[in-house]
């Protein structure tokens, strides 16, 4: 017969009431722990971005120049996009098109990154105090970046878009096919639940769909990279590449609908 | 004074693992120094400190993450638990065999956290999690010398 000692008894309810105290206790000793933090996270992340700025002065150089020519070449490009969005507007307008509230953006600095490798998330330093709330879009001027996973004061967590827990409702923009764009911890993600007969082909641009609840529709997600059937050979699945470099972000925008 | 270096050294050490810079991660795989650190106690400081210290190392890591349960909480103080046996029942005075132990327990850690990861619904290519716990493991145990030289100035 399988017995148990007194003592070992004891250890056992010991740890049982450890697990529940922990399980308990940890969110009042998690706002506690981002609260201490914080200041010296941002200090570090000030630190950290100085450096670079010193080590790699070169690479900062070229890119500064690239970048305003590219910013003429765009601002002109604004110039005349600009004539076409007032051609759209007035069109809009004598079809009664019903005009969608722009949303509102609120930008953050990434202050720190996931703990661990197996997760994708970044911390930000906003939170419920400048109305950022749990299951909010997170975008930068790339494209989608993820969701608002938890906030507190001062601080909010973002799900990157290559969690492996992440799943997108997405559509291929020129073809309009439907999928579901999951993270898997590298650097693609998966579009899954692709007909066989699916329209998709490396190269597409794939957005957010209106089917979505957490992301407004339209948002960039990426690009397909590749394309291949499913181990059951019932479905075909998508390698998307982010349009976002999510290992490197720095800024980000949370849009409050 | 020990004690209270004890229970700073995670949170330097959090503040270092949370800014690791992108450049020194390899596939996305950083290593874990609260993780490193709780192990490696177990060569040098009594057990209820270790296990206090290791509890305290797992609320941290899980105060920065976006799981709801105290997962590593729970999975560092086991960690902490076994190391402590096996070191009862192994003479650890090398520290290639400190390390052993660290580097078969990080596999362990990393196995427990990838299997709860899927288990919760999360859907992780089987190359990944194979590359994610081998590299994770892998880059823990570099650390792990360096912890040690640390504890060993704390507890002299």
């Amino acid at each position: 017969m399988f017995k148990l000692s007194r003592k070992t008894i004891t250890s056992l309810f010991l740890v049982a009431f450890l697990v529940l105290l922990v399980h308990f206790f940890s969110p009042f000793f998690k706002n506690s722990a981002q609260g201490t933090l914080k200041p010296h996270l941002v200090l570090i992340n000030l630190i950290k971005r100085e450096l670079s700025g010193m080590i790699f002065y070169h690479r900062n150089m070229m890119d500064s120049g690239r970048l305003r020519y590219e910013n003429e070449n765009l601002r002109r490009r604004l110039f005349d996009l600009r004539e076409v969005e007032q051609e759209n507007l007035r069109l809009k307008n004598l079809l009664n098109f019903k005009q969608r509230s722009p949303y509102r953006l609120v930008p953050a600095r990434v202050i720190a990154r996931s703990p661990d490798s197996w997760s994708s998330s970044v911390i930000i330093d906003k939170g419920r105090y400048s109305g950022i709330r749990r299951g909010m879009a997170v975008v930068n001027t790339q494209g989608l970046i993820g969701r608002v996973a938890e906030t507190s004061v001062s601080l909010s967590k973002v799900l990157l878009i290559n969690d492996p827990s992440q799943g997108v409702s997405s559509i291929v923009q020129s073809s309009r096919q439907e999928g579901l764009v999951n993270g898997s911890l590298g650097s693609n993600l998966i579009m899954r639940y692709l007909p066989d007969e699916a329209q998709i082909a490396p190269g597409d641009t794939i957005i957010t769909s209106e089917l979505s609840q957490v992301y407004p529709k339209g948002l960039l997600v990426g690009t397909v990279i590749n394309v291949g059937k499913e181990f059951s050979g019932l479905s075909r699945y998508a390698m998307v590449k982010p349009a976002a470099e999510l290992s490197s972000v720095e800024e980000v925008l949370v849009i409050i609908p | 004074m020990k004690k209270l270096l004890v229970f700073i050294c995670p949170l330097v050490l959090a503040i270092i693992q949370l800014s690791w810079p992108p450049a020194l991660s390899v596939f996305n795989v950083k290593p874990d120094l609260l993780f490193a650190f709780s192990v490696s106690l177990v060569f040098y400081l009594d057990f209820r400190i270790i296990l206090a210290a290791a509890v305290f190392s797992g609320l941290l890591k899980d105060a920065f993450l976006p799981q709801a349960l105290a997962v590593n909480t729970l999975l560092f103080a086991v960690w902490s638990y076994l190391a402590y046996r096996i070191c009862s029942q192994v003479s650890t005075e090398n520290n290639y065999i400190r390390a052993s132990v660290v580097l078969i327990l990080a596999l362990l850690n990393n196995a427990a956290t990838g299997v709860y990861l899927i288990k919760t619904g999360s859907i992780i290519p089987a190359g990944i999690f194979l590359r994610s716990l081998v590299l994770a493991s892998l880059y823990t145990v570099l650390a792990a010398p360096l912890m040690f030289k640390l504890i060993k100035k704390i507890s002299a």
